[in-house]
This record gives C-alpha cells, sequence and structure tokens, in this order.
C-alpha cells in the first residue's frame, strides 16, 4: 500500500526498510489500519465458511474442533485485531495528532513498538497452526475447556497484545494531555479526540482483568500453578469474573471511538456543529464508569446470588441512559443540517438504525429471567453482532472512506462505496435478524449443527447463511474499490469534506511535519477551521527551523521481535526452554540500544515544552501504572475471595517471614536511595546520582536473590500442583518478582544511559518512568507482605 | 424506497419475536408466565422506541437532504437543552421501570420451592446423567419427569462447564465443576423437551443434548415404579443371548444394565435403552442401525466422544447381535416417541 502512495521512484527494499523503522504517527496509523482492516476481510471470510457448514445441520464441511477453532480465531480476530484497533489504535494514531495541531505522538518509539508488538501477537495466534493446533475454546476461553496447547498460543498473543495496548493507550493520553496545541482547551478539543481518550483510560483500567485471566491459564497449562483448579480448591467462576471484569469493559473501547467518528462524520456531512458537545462528553465518561460496574451480566447464569444478580442488571439497564443520549447527539447533529448524502454519511445513518435495535435487544438482555433464555444462545449472537459488526463496524467504515483521501491523497470511487454500504445493511439485515429469532427457538450459540425437527432453525440458518453471502459479495466490491482506488483515485485535495477539524487544513496526504503554518493559538471551538475563517484569521508559514521531527528507529521493530520470539517460547514448549530464554536476552539487548539511541537528531530537540509542564515519559508512565496497579488489585482481590471463602489454607509451614522482612529493608531503602540519587541528577551532582543508582539496582538484585533463595525452599515445603494457596503465593510473588525484575531492567538502562552521558538533568531519559515504576513495585510489595507473610 | 425497506426489515424483525416468542414459550408455569410478562413489557416499549427514533431517522434523511448547488449553511446550532434533558430522562424513567418488573421476576423464579421433584444433574463431556434420589432411579440422557410438579435441578460437571437448557421450559443454568448450582422448571404439558448444552465444552458441544420427557402425573409414577422393578430381560433370541455375551465382556465397565452384572458408571446407564427416543445423548433417531453407526465409529459422530471405536474389532455380525440385545432393553408398555415434541 505504501509504495502505492508515496515517492515512487523509491527502492522496495528501502521502502520496506523505511516502513519498518518509521516512527511517524502517520505511517504506523496506516499499518493499524491496514492491518485491522486485513484481519477484517481473512476472518470474515472465515465467519462466510462456517455459515456454509450451518446452511444444513447435516453439513460436514467443517465439524468439532475444527468448526471451534474457526468460530474461536473468528471472535479473537474481530475483537481484539479489528474493532479494538482500527477505530483507536488505526484512525487515533493517524488523526489524533492532526486534530491536535501535533507533529506527532508524545512517544514515537513506543508507538512504533505497540505496532510491532501487535502485529506479532497476530502471527502468535496463527503460530498455534505450526503446532497442529489453532485455539479452540471461544475468544472466551473459559476455565477449564481452554487448557490447551491452541489455547496457549492464544494466551501468550494476548498477554503481547496486552503490552502493545497499554503502552498505546498511555501514549495517547500522554499525547492528548501533552501535546494540545496551546490553546485548544480539553473542552475545545474535537469529539473523536475526546473518545479516543476515554476508550484509552477505560482500557488502561480494566485490562488487567483480561491479563490476570490469561496469566493464570497459562500458568495452569504450563507449570500447573492454578487459582481456577476446582481439583484444588479453586474457583471456575473466579475466571469468569477476571475475564469479564475486562471483557465487558472492552465492549466500549470498541464502541467509544466509533461513537466519535460517526459524530465527526455526522458534524461535516451535515455542516453543522457537534449537537449537545458537553452532553456528549459527559455520557462518554458515564459509559466508561457505569461501564466498570456491568460486567457479570455476563455470567447471570452460574448461580450466583439473586441480590449480586439485581446488582448488575440495573447498572446494565443503567448504561442504556448514557448510550442513549450519544444516539439522540448524533440524530440531533443530523437534524436541521444539509446532509451531504455520501458514502460516510450512509455508514452513520445504517449505524444509527442497526445500533438501536442492538440497544433495544441489550436492555431486553439486561432483564435477568430474559437472560436466562437468550445467554449463549444465537439471540446474543445477534445482539452483540448487531452492536458491535453493524454497529461500531459501520463505525469503522465510516471512519475508512472519511478519512480515505487524508490518509492516502486519492479518493475512493463514491459509487462502489454506496454498492458497499448496501450490501453490508442488507447482508446483516438477513444474517442477523433471523438469529435473534433462532435464539428464541432454542438455538445454542457455538454449534456446528441443530436438529432438523425443531421447526424454524433450518429456514432461519438458511436465511442467515444467505445474508452472510451479501457480505461477501459486499466485502469483495469494497477491497476492489480499496485496491482500484489507492491505485488510480482522483487525487484528493486536502478538504474534500469542508471539514472543520485540524487533519483538513493539511494536505492530503500529510507531510511528514503535518502542517506547515503556524497554528493559532486562538480556540473557540471544536471547529477551530470554522471559528478561524469566521474571524478571518491568515495563517503565517512555520519557521522550517523550529520544526523537529523524531528520527526512524529500528530498535522498537527489533525488540518487538525479540519479545516475539519470548512470547512464542512461552506458549510452544514447556517452561523454561532456550527459545524464551533468547528472547527474553533479545528483548533486553533491544531494549539496550533502544535506551541508548537520540530520539531526536538533537537531543535538545527532544525538549519539546508540553502543555502540562510533565515530561511525556511521566504522563504515559503513570498512565501504565493504573493499569499494573490494576492487575495486583485483581490478582489479590482473587486470592482474598479464595482465602476469606476457606478455599485457599495457608499450609502450617509457610515462607518466613524474618526472610521477608529482610527483603522489605532492601526494597524500601532502594525506593530512598533511588528518590535521593535523582535529586542529585537534579542538582547536577552526577556522580553521586550514579553511585545511588547503581545501590538501587544492586538492592533490587538482594532482594530478587533472597527470593529466588526463598522460592526453592518453599518448593521444597509446599506442592503448588494441590495447595491453593501455595498456588497464590506462588503466582502473586513471583509476578512481583517478575516485576522487581523487570524494573530492575529499566534502573539498569538508566543506569547505562549515564555511562554514555545520556542523561543530563534536564534530560533524564529512561530514569523518571523507570524510577516510577519501581516505587510502584515497591509500594506492592508491601501489600504483599501483608496479605501473604504476616496475615 | 429506503423507507420501504427500513419499515419491511423491522417488521421482519419483530415477526421474528412474535412467532420466536409463541413457539418458546408452550407452557404456562411460573417462569413462563413471568418471561412472557417480562417480553410484552418490553416489546411495548421498544416498539414505541425503535417507531420513533427510526421513524426520525427517516424523517430527518428524507427532510434534510442537501440540494444541488445550494451552498448556503443550515443554522449552526449547537444544543437544546430542554429536548436533551428530555432525551435522558425518558430512557432512564423506561429502564427503571423495567428494571423494577425484572427484579419483581426474578425473586419469583429464583424462590425454591416446597416440595419440588429434585434431580441430581451431571453433566460430562458430552452426555448428561441423571438421578433423582427420592425415587432411587437414575436415567441417562432423558430425564422423566411428572407434569404440574416443579423440578429442582441440582447441576454439577465432571469435568469443563456445561450448561442445563431446555428452552420450552424455561432458562438455562451452568454445571460448573466443583461447584453446585441449580435449575428450576415445571412442565405443564406432556411432551419430548429438547434439552441442549449451551455452554461450549469441546468438540461435540453442539451434539450434547438431553430430553426432558414429561408425562402424566399417572404415568410417570406408573414409570418410577417400574424402573425400581425392573430387572433387564432375558435374551429371547440366540441373536440376543450373542449380544448379551458381548455386551458382558466389552461394555460392561463402563456402562450399567439392571439385573445384569454389568455395573459400570464411566458412561450412561443402558438399563433401558430400548425406551430411549434418541441415541448418542438425544442425536441421532433411536434405531437399530443407528445403534450400530454409534457402536462402530462414535468419533464418525460425535468429534471428541470418549466411547471407544469398536471398527475392527468387532464384525458386523456382532454389532448386530448387540444392537439386537440393547435395543431388548425395555420397560413395556411406554412409547415415549408419540410423545409431542416441544
Amino acid at each position: 500500500m505504501a509504495t502505492l502512495t508515496r515517492t515512487p521512484a523509491r527502492s522496495f527494499s528501502a521502502t520496506l526498510w523505511d516502513w519498518l523503522t518509521t516512527v511517524d504517527h502517520k505511517k504506523i496509523g496506516i499499518l493499524y489500519t491496514a492491518t485491522a482492516f486485513i484481519t477484517f476481510g481473512l476472518s470474515g471470510i472465515v465467519a462466510w465458511l462456517f455459515r456454509l457448514q450451518l446452511a444444513h445441520p447435516t453439513g460436514r464441511l467443517f465439524t468439532g474442533d475444527t468448526f471451534n477453532q474457526m468460530i474461536t480465531v473468528h471472535g479473537a480476530a474481530m475483537l481484539f485485531f479489528f474493532i479494538i484497533q482500527a477505530g483507536l489504535t488505526g484512525f487515533g494514531n493517524f488523526v489524533v495528532p492532526l486534530m491536535l495541531g501535533a507533529r506527532d505522538v508524545a512517544l514515537p518509539r513506543i508507538n512504533a513498538f505497540s505496532y510491532w508488538a501487535f502485529l506479532f501477537s497476530i502471527l502468535l495466534v496463527i503460530a498455534g497452526l505450526f503446532f497442529g493446533q489453532l485455539p479452540e475454546a471461544g475468544w472466551t476461553f473459559y476455565y477449564p475447556v481452554s487448557l490447551s496447547l491452541g489455547s496457549a498460543f492464544y494466551f501468550s498473543a494476548i498477554l503481547l497484545l496486552g503490552i502493545s495496548s497499554l503502552l498505546g493507550n498511555a501514549n495517547f493520553v500522554a499525547t492528548i494531555y501533552n501535546l494540545r496545541r496551546r490553546g485548544m482547551g480539553l473542552w475545545r478539543m474535537p469529539i473523536y479526540v475526546w473518545s479516543v481518550f476515554a476508550a484509552s483510560i477505560l482500557n488502561l483500567l480494566s485490562l488487567a482483568g483480561l491479563t490476570a485471566a490469561t496469566l493464570v491459564t497459562l500458568l495452569d497449562v504450563k507449570l500447573g500453578i492454578s487459582l481456577f483448579n476446582p481439583a484444588m480448591g479453586g474457583d471456575p467462576v473466579l475466571f469468569q469474573q477476571f475475564f469479564w471484569f475486562y471483557s465487558h469493559p472492552t465492549v466500549y473501547v470498541m464502541l467509544l471511538p466509533y461513537l466519535g467518528i460517526l459524530v465527526e462524520v455526522a458534524s461535516t456531512f451535515a455542516k453543522k456543529p457537534v449537537f449537545g458537545y458537553r452532553a456528549m462528553v459527559y455520557a462518554q465518561m458515564g459509559i466508561v464508569l457505569l461501564g466498570l460496574l456491568v460486567w457479570a451480566h455476563h455470567m447471570f447464569t452460574v448461580g450466583e446470588s439473586t441480590i449480586f444478580q439485581l446488582a448488575f442488571a440495573f447498572f446494565t439497564a443503567l448504561i442504556a441512559v448514557p448510550t442513549g443520549v450519544k444516539l439522540f447527539n448524533i440524530l440531533g447533529t443530523l437534524w436541521g443540517g444539509k446532509l451531504e448524502m455520501k458514502t460516510p454519511l450512509l455508514w452513520v445513518l445504517g449505524f444509527i438504525f442497526n445500533f438501536l435495535i442492538g440497544g433495544i435487544t441489550g436492555v431486553m438482555l439486561s432483564m435477568v429471567p430474559l437472560d436466562y433464555q437468550f445467554h449463549d444462545s444465537y439471540f446474543v449472537v445477534a445482539h452483540f453482532h448487531n452492536v458491535l459488526m453493524a454497529g461500531s463496524g459501520f463505525g469503522a467504515f465510516a471512519g475508512l472512506y472519511y478519512w480515505f483521501p487524508k490518509f492516502f491523497g486519492r479518493m475512493y470511487h463514491e459509487r462502489l462505496g454506496r454498492l458497499h454500504f448496501w450490501f453490508f445493511l442488507f447482508g446483516y439485515l438477513f444474517t442477523f435478524l433471523p438469529q435473534y429469532a433462532l435464539g428464541f427457538l432454542g438455538m445454542p450459540r457455538r454449534y456446528f449443527t441443530y436438529p432438523t425437527e425443531v421447526a424454524g432453525l433450518l429456514p432461519l440458518n438458511q436465511l442467515s447463511t444467505f445474508g452472510a453471502t451479501l457480505f461477501m459479495i459486499g466485502g469483495l466490491i469494497w477491497a476492489w474499490n480499496m485496491i482500484a482506488s489507492l491505485r488510480s483515485g482522483p487525487k484528493a485535495p486536502a478538504n474534500p469534506w469542508g471539514g472543520w477539524t485540524l487533519e483538513w487544513l493539511t494536505a492530503s496526504p500529510p507531510k511528514p511535519h503535518n502542517f506547515d503554518v503556524r497554528l493559532p493559538e486562538h480556540f473557540e471551538s471544536e471547529r477551530p477551521l470554522f471559528d478561524w475563517e469566521q474571524k478571518g484569521l491568515e495563517l503565517e508559514e512555520e519557521d522550517p527551523a523550529r520544526i523537529h521531527l523524531p528520527r526512524s528507529s529500528y530498535w522498537p521493530v527489533l525488540t518487538a521481535t525479540a519479545l516475539f520470539v519470548f512470547f512464542l517460547g512461552l506458549a510452544g514448549w514447556s517452561w523454561p526452554n532456550p527459545v524464551m530464554l533468547v528472547g527474553a536476552l533479545l528483548t533486553v539487548v533491544g531494549l539496550v540500544g533502544w535506551a541508548l539511541e537520540h530520539e531526536y537528531e538533537h537531543p535538545e530537540h527532544a525538549l519539546h515544552e508540553t502543555l502540562t509542564g510533565k515530561s511525556h515519559a511521566f504522563m504515559g508512565m503513570i498512565w501504565f501504572l493504573t493499569s499494573e496497579i490494576g492487575l495486583f488489585a485483581i490478582l489479590l482481590a482473587g486470592y482474598l475471595y479464595l482465602r476469606l471463602s476457606g478455599h485457599a489454607v495457608p499450609p502450617p509451614e509457610r515462607p518466613e517471614l524474618w526472610l521477608a522482612l529482610v527483603n522489605t529493608f532492601f526494597l524500601v531503602s532502594s525506593s530512598f536511595v533511588l528518590h535521593f540519587a535523582a535529586g542529585d541528577l537534579k542538582r547536577g551532582n552526577r556522580s553521586s546520582f550514579m553511585l545511588g543508582l547503581l545501590v538501587a539496582i544492586v538492592f533490587g538484585l538482594v532482594f530478587l536473590g533472597v527470593q529466588s533463595y526463598e522460592f526453592v525452599k518453599a518448593a521444597h515445603h509446599m506442592n503448588w500442583r494441590e495447595q491453593l494457596w501455595a498456588s497464590a503465593f506462588f503466582l502473586v510473588v513471583g509476578l512481583h518478582g517478575l516485576h522487581v525484575l523487570i524494573g530492575a531492567t529499566g534502573l539498569t538502562l538508566a543506569y547505562l544511559q549515564g555511562v554514555f552521558r545520556r542523561i543530563l538533568p534536564q534530560q533524564p531519559g529512561t530514569l523518571e518512568a523507570a524510577s516510577l515504576y519501581w516505587h510502584l513495585v515497591d509500594g506492592v510489595w508491601l501489600v504483599i507482605v501483608t496479605l501473604f507473610y504476616i496475615w | 424506497m429506503k423507507k420501504i425497506g427500513y419499515l419491511g426489515l423491522a417488521g421482519l424483525l419483530l415477526a421474528g419475536l412474535a412467532f420466536g416468542h409463541n413457539v418458546a414459550i408452550v407452557g404456562d408455569s411460573l417462569q413462563d408466565r413471568e418471561v412472557a410478562r417480562l417480553l410484552k413489557w418490553v416489546l411495548a416499549f421498544s416498539v414505541v422506541i425503535f417507531g420513533g427514533v427510526a421513524g426520525t431517522l427517516v424523517y430527518a434523511v428524507y427532510r434534510f437532504r442537501a440540494r444541488p448547488g445550494d451552498r448556503e449553511l443550515p443554522p449552526q446550532f449547537r444544543e437544546n437543552p430542554r429536548l436533551e434533558v428530555s432525551l435522558t430522562v425518558i430512557p432512564l424513567v423506561i429502564v427503571l421501570i423495567l428494571f423494577v418488573l425484572t427484579a419483581q421476576a426474578l425473586v419469583k423464579i429464583n424462590r425454591p420451592i416446597a416440595g419440588a421433584l429434585g434431580v441430581e444433574v451431571t453433566a460430562r463431556q458430552f452426555w448428561w446423567d441423571f438421578k433423582i434420589p427420592a425415587e432411587g432411579i437414575r436415567l441417562s440422557s432423558e430425564l422423566v419427569v411428572p407434569v404440574g410438579r416443579p423440578v429442582e435441578a441440582k447441576l454439577t460437571s465432571a469435568d469443563v462447564i456445561h450448561s442445563f437448557w431446555a428452552p420450552s421450559l424455561g432458562g438455562k443454568t451452568d454445571a460448573i465443576p466443583g461447584q453446585v448450582t441449580y435449575n428450576r422448571f415445571m412442565a405443564t404439558h406432556p411432551g419430548n423437551y429438547y434439552g441442549y448444552c449451551a455452554e461450549l465444552c469441546g468438540p461435540s458441544h453442539a451434539q450434547m443434548r438431553f430430553r426432558v420427557l414429561a408425562l402424566d402425573p399417572e404415568d410417570y409414577r406408573r414409570f418410577v415404579e417400574a424402573l425400581k422393578a425392573y430387572r433387564a430381560p432375558e435374551p429371547k433370541t440366540p441373536k440376543q443371548a450373542r449380544g448379551q455375551r458381548l455386551f458382558l465382556s466389552r461394555c460392561a465397565a463402563c456402562h450399567t444394565v439392571k439385573g445384569t452384572p454389568a455395573a459400570g458408571v464411566i458412561g450412561p446407564d443402558l438399563s433401558i435403552l430400548g425406551n430411549r427416543v434418541a441415541l448418542a445423548s438425544g442425536v441421532l433417531k433411536n434405531t437399530p442401525e443407528n445403534l450400530i453407526r454409534w457402536i462402530r465409529d462414535p468419533e464418525a459422530i460425535k468429534p471428541g466422544a470418549k466411547m471407544p471405536a469398536f471398527k475392527g474389532q468387532l464384525t458386523d455380525a456382532d454389532l448386530e447381535a448387540l444392537a439386537a440385545y440393547l435395543e431388548s432393553l425395555k420397560l413395556p408398555g411406554f412409547d415415549f416417541a408419540s410423545l409431542p415434541r416441544y
């Protein structure tokens, strides 16, 4: 795709190298978007194939495990690799910095790394094929049906993807806080930026649930460490609590960015400002908050108490209100406008109609006695495709057609775009409306066959397969439109739709530095171009000497590759194995290379002023840490539950308290030493800074040494395969140990930067982020000592 | 054209819901009544909301299309607080009403019922085992219950998580290893009710079905007494006798047949296989041919099934003898296949 759009004179290898090493948010945005949409296409084909199987109950095309692998890969790919990515990391990377008037994201190399880790996580899922098994336990991989090799690849992939998306989210939040054009207050940001902000925060707050669920299940597969195994007193339902704590909120991560896109498109094509801007922002934040309180509505059938179910039913019903506000306000934005019936707007109109049905059926699902009927039936399948495929998915296509000219500098083919829309709309209606009825008739989901004697199942399934075929045709039209337009679409002007947000100010496609002009610092609303035009503001050329861009770097892609090797080792063989060790080692090499490289040509150019006065690394790390806190909070909550309910009973001989207290001394001291060392650096006292840093690292290593000794000893008298408490102990304390190791690596990077004079008082390099991380690890340890050693 | 399309499809959705509603709710047990009531309310609100919003959408598209050549900007209004507040409050009121109705219904449905018939259900990959302790009987794959008496199914699983669901009798409940959950239902008409596993449990999840056979109370009593007194009939033909010998030597480690030395508990109880309406846990019609197919190669019918294949080990004559013997195992006077299917 790249070669089609820019500098065709360059050789293929030069172009490839450019894309591999790029840190340009636009290129990374294109990579994300392209990967996400290609995944959508492939995974759509998989769906069509299993719809063919379902066209008749005696079909033998794909049955048993093959069928299960197909639905698992379809679900995982659509959710994790398409719908979460396209609207957030895809369009977000490309558009958000432009909308903010920035030259790049806050942490460009981290951004590149996020993309490569994302791509490799897709490859990890597929890698299972070469080991004979794709994941087959459903994208929800419930314990214990997911204890398999194929699922191990999936867990590995999710853990890698987790790293990628946390870094990506933290990057967005830091960018939005720090890099808005001066004068653009929070309440002057375009709605899409708000929605990326909200989705990022929500992901940072909730992702820990998924990490906890995958991590513990992977440890169960590989080592027999478990919190869920009923044979040793564990609780399989706890898995679901962990899993849904993330996987419900993430539904809103899959929705919010698209709501933002739809509002932008509606506003542009109705030629009106956003209707009820503030209400929209509040509704969005309301969704973030309520979204964290509804997870157990996926678990109404696991036999929890009535009061528990009602509490979650209440919040679930309530969340319809802010979601409704968003829908009404999109309608309000259209109302009274002059609607330009172009492809992007068609997707918005389709979205409103589809999402309305999805919203109504969602309210039905919140009514618990009805949920007992609909849960895990085709009704639910219809509902979530209604909101995700015909809802968010339509939003994704609205965004794709809307920004296509900006991304690639060429116009798409309007008539093919419309045709694509109509095929998808009717494809969706024919595929999924019958599925509501199928659910009523009692057809459970994830079935490769069904009884013909039950009236209605056969014709409705065939109708649904017919609809899927319409989807396929629509998909072919879309693919053709994309390829043909990229190749030979008419050149796009800077602002083909008359949009009023900043991305339409610059050329299509934008130059590497985004803006030639110096942006005014005057913002009245979320539509700066409109306001400036009204005021008759003339924009001046920016002085090229003031434009600094980050340098390309191969370290992000190398480090991501090394990490891929590590996670491949985690999934593919029993632990420990040479592959994971080599991967871990190469990752450290990558990090060292990364840390010692200058992000900008002239190091002082990295010292851009930020809007908050805090560095990007600080902002990013603070938000990243919320997720780390979440991870420990969730695992500890699980442990507390198992302990208090009498499942996890500490053995008579426990790891020694005095040893843990010695370790506490070392860790706490290291935090203080680090703090003073950072102070020394600020005062310019380099040698005492270096000494302090070294002492902190050594203390950390002492901690790890003592802990290893303790683990070896504990393994003699505690069996984590049989005792739940021992399992929880090795899990949580071990995970903390891993964090100490990572933290010590971070400090060592800072130390190396010091050795090579990469750290200066005004330019703390890795130090700031690494010390924040270190202090957090320290704080977590105090909680662990209390809960595992003292209690 | 678009308008007609939209309205037509909306009609299709509603018709689908109404159609499903009539088919799925066949009884008038407590659950059926509560679910029907909730459905009525939510469908009423849905029609109003759907009509209102979709109508507004269609009207807006019709009314506010840009006219060609019109370069003037439309009015640039940004908000309408009164409208926005009402559009927040109205949905809020609706969901609160629905929530109150939900709470009422849920409390009623989840209340344990005195005098209910207790059934112990164990789910396994990929079949269901039922015990009625009060009667002292075990039934595999096909549960027999009396009409008009509430049933309290006490569920657990021997391996992974499954979910017990007989759509025409009520909602579903998960069967979880190491835990006990309850599913309460009552059949109000005699019938052959289809049941499914509703939680992905492995390769043959789609074929882990069961039946609930609801009999009139007197038939049920007659059935229970007959089953309690039941001893497998002696083989009547040489073929059946050969089948019995084969069964006792090859199958008895896993399967039970009352009145014979076969007392395995790993697989389903086959004491009254001849009475079953279906084989392979609700998947195949109960005929000797299907039974032979099944014994010859269970994997071909249910991938992942735990039962070994006997192709290559038993000859066709052996298989026929085995089927003849198994089909002879039945309680006389019960024809479950003639029950209406739901």
